[in-house]
């Protein structure tokens, strides 16, 4: 019988820091990612200022002539009915940054539970699981977002008829759970093995709170990076999905002014086009840079 | 009878293409083989080419090139002037005015096909029964053709053969053989129609594409795929048809001998258009037609020299003409003329009269169309290229009534909110939100759809706009289930009958009367009216039964489109010509002029 003997200086020298603090440290370290941070928060409070109604929600209102160019009056001009186009991009940014965040939320609403349970259960759980995703990502993801919105497009959920933005929503939320839900699920695995679950087990703890309330948290960090990248994504399907006429329809998303310029850039009304895509390019760079400092900040690997 | 949904009618009015004014379109710098060859586009898919099924203008832009009909309209005489086709002369008409009998040309084939069994793939020629043939197709109510409007309750004995159709389980079992009284084959090359009472317009139908003959042994030999192989006795036969891309069509080289006309109305020798008088038709080898549907990759072609012919799209308009309404001189020096004439169409946005809130609220379909600013409306989406609606017809229809007024029609934002006030209290409270079902997603849809919510907004009106492909939406009209839809209408005869039509009570739902509008006095009259010809007494009643409509409005008026068409100048004979198809065969191309053009 071997006696334990291992004493407090044999036991490797834990950081000083949690994860997170840790990754808050280091991304409050990172002066052009903290930029970014601040310029994704405005995109946050502009899409939440014109939510409630304190801008631009006069975008309908007509501010001048047909396809007025930008101006000390209007900024960034007028489109063909005399609207702001400062204020279509401003009020687009609520409909972009909404279809992300429900999109997401959508997304990781289905993928995470899923993933969760095909990593702890495995058998023909796993397999079921497994099966749905492989076969569902075997399909090209923009073609299967175009399939969700058509047939979704003009049904009725809960009594009341799938439009526009819903759509959008649902389209993009329940083609674009498989990404995380595999990754979940390898973590889970992995974690598995882990002396914490097997301590929960043995204290009799159900299943369901072994992953609710130990497998998820632990696995938190990566859902937030997943979260973030995911979010660009959907912004980017919102627009795309909008130029196709398959998202919104009655108000001004970048996707919509996008497919309304195109034809315009023939008469040299360049300014709804340049207005929607600048917004497009600094939300999408800024959120990129932003993630990849929360992918580094939170890989325990980098960890000082 | 072709119908169109507003988008694909401002397109087409915008690019200058519906039928008669062609969609040719371009050409490389030679031709191949030496042959003359046009180029063309279309703006749509072609749905198929059999004549019982064609209701639709791209359709027809093909179709009639490939079929001919009974009788056809000069080419170049005006106002519109019909002529033997595939008639030897005009009909003999009884003095009852019920009996027609035509004589029919001993020197017409059908093209050949493998379909022709008995000769070997070599065409036979056509006879009297051909016709009787094909009408019968469209009676019989299996084959659910959409062109039965044309014979309903017309000919004797004709119901009585759709009706025996219905007790037909199998279409194929239908026997075609059975006779109909009013239809008969005097000899090969006479056919006799005994009507059920007089039908002026009858002479209208022998000349739209619907009524071509088509050969049973083609229908027996292909059955549901006669579709894809139209065969016909016009000037040109389908070489090559590549769904959705390309469609080649070449000289019919058993084509009888029809010559270019040789006399036209004055002007049109100084204009060229009698230099090819008295020569064989068609003028040209073959014509290839691109299938593109979006406007700035067919305006681009057109640019380069690659088409003959185009429209303008709406936003590149401005470019290309000038403030007086002209080319500018960058485009005339390209060798590019403008055409500019207008068209038997009329744009509307129909009103459903059995939705419980509309149909019984005049004040409020009032109110709707005091609140369009038609003016505005054409400005932003058709460049101008329109004429305000204030009635049914257009302004080049013999009974087109200049002194029509409707204190409705016109804008007046004030008086439309009053109407509104009148309304709510017939409704019995605040009116629910009206919606607009639009057959369209695209861009231009979608622009129309928010300045027409805006514009209901304005006066206090909700209003929504739901967005749908093009068939949905006509099933939402067809099944009465939308409240308002974009719709227009391209006639097929210069007679005010073809606009009339569409407002008779029994043409409801899913026939052409749409909008379902039911009006006993006016059902009479245009009962009455049906079996007149061209009188002064058959004018008045048309412009009362117009007035009635503009009365009771069960659509909202928007606009009659002019036609801007561009062509180069090596497309040689072109003259605006909106009624029938197949002019394909008077076209013509100056190659070296454009081989020269194309080389610089």
């Amino acid at each position: 019988m071997n006696a334990i003997t291992a004493t407090a200086a044999d036991i490797p020298e834990t950081p000083t820091r949690g994860l997170w603090a840790d990754a808050w440290r280091r991304v409050f370290r990172n002066r052009l990612a903290l930029f970014m941070s601040l310029i994704v928060l405005l995109y946050v409070l502009v899409a939440l200022f014109v939510a409630f109604g304190w801008l631009a929600n006069d975008w309908d209102q007509s501010v001048g002539g047909s396809y007025e160019p930008p101006s000390t009056t209007n900024m960034l001009g007028t489109d063909i009915f005399g609207l702001s186009v400062l204020r279509k991009t401003l009020y687009g940014t609520k409909i972009s940054m909404t279809v992300a965040l429900v999109a997401a939320l959508i997304s990781l609403a289905i993928g995470v539970p899923l993933g969760a349970m095909a990593g702890y259960f495995r058998g023909i759980v796993d397999e079921i699981i497994v099966w749905i995703y492989s076969t569902l990502s075997s399909i090209p993801g923009l073609l299967l977002v175009m399939a969700f919105a058509f047939v979704l497009k003009d049904k009725s959920l809960f009594g009341q008829p799938l439009r526009g933005i819903t759509v959008v929503y649902l389209a993009l939320g329940l083609t674009s759970w498989v990404g995380i839900c595999r990754l979940i699920r390898g973590e889970v695995i992995k974690h598995k093995q882990r002396d914490y679950v097997a301590a929960a087990r043995a204290y009799g703890c159900p299943r369901w709170r072994i992953i609710l309330l130990h497998l998820i948290p632990n696995v938190s960090h990566l859902i937030l990076i997943d979260f973030s990248l995911r979010f660009v994504g959907f912004i980017h399907a919102e627009v795309i999905l909008s130029f196709l006429g398959l998202g919104v329809k009655d108000e001004p998303s970048w996707g919509v002014m996008i497919d309304d310029a195109r034809l315009e850039l023939s008469r040299d009304v360049w300014w709804q086009m340049a207005a929607a895509t600048a917004a497009i390019f600094v939300v999408s760079l800024a959120l990129n840079i932003v993630s990849d400092a929360l992918r580094d900040a939170l890989d325990p690997k980098l960890r000082e | 009878m072709k119908t169109l949904h507003t988008i694909q009618l401002i397109i087409i009015c915008l690019m200058g293409m519906h039928a008669g004014c062609g969609q040719e379109a371009s050409p490389p710098s030679s031709s191949p083989e030496g042959l003359v060859v046009r180029y063309s586009t279309l703006s749509s898919k072609i749905r198929g080419l059999d004549p019982m099924d064609i209701g639709d203008t791209t359709s027809s832009a093909i179709g009639g090139n490939i079929f001919d009909c009974l009788y056809q309209y000069h080419y170049l005489k005006r106002p519109y002037q019909l002529i033997p086709n595939l008639a030897a002369a005009m009909p003999t008409v009884s003095e009852d005015s019920l009996t027609y009998t035509i004589p029919i040309r001993d020197d017409v084939v059908f093209f050949d096909d493998e379909c022709f069994k008995a000769t070997s793939g070599k065409g036979r020629g056509l006879t009297a029964a051909d016709f009787i043939y094909a009408w019968k197709r469209i009676a019989n109510i299996k084959n659910v053709s959409k062109n039965w409007w044309i014979f309903d309750g017309r000919i004797v004995g004709f119901d009585e053969f759709r009706e025996y159709t219905k007790t037909i389980k199998d279409k194929a079992d239908v026997d075609y053989s059975k006779p109909v009284e009013g239809l008969v084959a005097l000899n090969d090359h006479l056919l006799q129609i005994k009507l059920k009472k007089p039908w002026p317009q009858l002479q209208f139908m022998l000349a739209h594409l619907p009524t071509a003959p088509v050969p049973h042994e083609a229908v027996n030999h292909y059955g549901e795929e006669i579709l894809n192989h139209p065969v016909g006795t016009g000037p040109f036969i389908l070489e090559d048809w590549k769904r959705g891309s390309k469609i080649i069509l070449s000289r019919n080289p058993t084509f009888r001998d029809e010559r270019y006309p040789s006399e036209g109305e004055p002007g049109d020798k100084e204009a060229g258009l009698l230099t090819d008088a008295g020569k064989r038709l068609p003028l040209i080898d073959r014509a290839e037609f691109l299938v593109i549907q979006e406007d700035q990759p067919r305006w681009l072609k057109f640019m380069a020299g690659d088409l003959d012919v185009a429209g303008i799209p709406k936003d590149s308009f401005d470019k290309v003409i000038n403030t007086n309404r002209q080319l500018t001189p960058e485009m005339l020096a390209k060798g590019i003329i403008l055409t500019k004439y207008q068209t038997p169409l009329t744009l509307w946005y129909g009103i459903n009269m059995e939705d419980p809130i509309l149909g019984t609220n005049l004040p409020l379909r009032r109110a709707m169309n005091l609140a369009l600013n038609r003016k505005e409306y054409i400005k932003l989406f058709a460049n101008d290229r329109a004429i305000p609606a204030r009635g049914i017809l257009p302004a080049m229809f013999g009974d087109f009534n200049p002194e029509l007024v409707s204190p409705y029609i016109n804008y007046d934002p004030q008086k439309a909110k009053q109407l509104l006030v009148e309304a709510q209290r017939i409704h019995g409270g605040p009116l629910p939100t009206i919606t607009m079902t639009m057959g369209g997603t695209d861009s231009t849809a979608r622009q129309i759809g928010q300045y027409l919510t805006r514009t209901y907004k304005a006066v206090g009106l909700n209003f929504q706009v739901e967005y749908m492909d093009w068939p949905t939406s006509q099933d939402k009209v067809k099944n009465k289930s939308a409240q308002i839809y974009a719709m227009g209408w391209y006639a097929d005869y210069p007679d005010s009958e073809n606009f009339l039509l569409l407002f008779y009570g029994p043409n409801g739902s899913p026939g052409p009367n749409n909008m379902n509008y039911k009006n006993a006095e006016f059902d009479e009259l245009f009962e009455q009216m049906g079996t007149m010809p061209s009188s002064p007494e058959r004018k008045a009643l048309v412009q009362k039964m117009e007035q009635m409509v503009i009365e009771d409005l069960p659509c909202i008026l928007t606009s009659h489109p002019i036609a801007f068409a561009l062509h180069y100048n090596w497309a040689l004979n072109r003259k605006p010509h909106v009624f029938g198809e197949g002019h394909l065969k008077y076209g013509n191309i100056d190659v070296e002029r454009r081989h020269k053009a194309k080389t610089g």
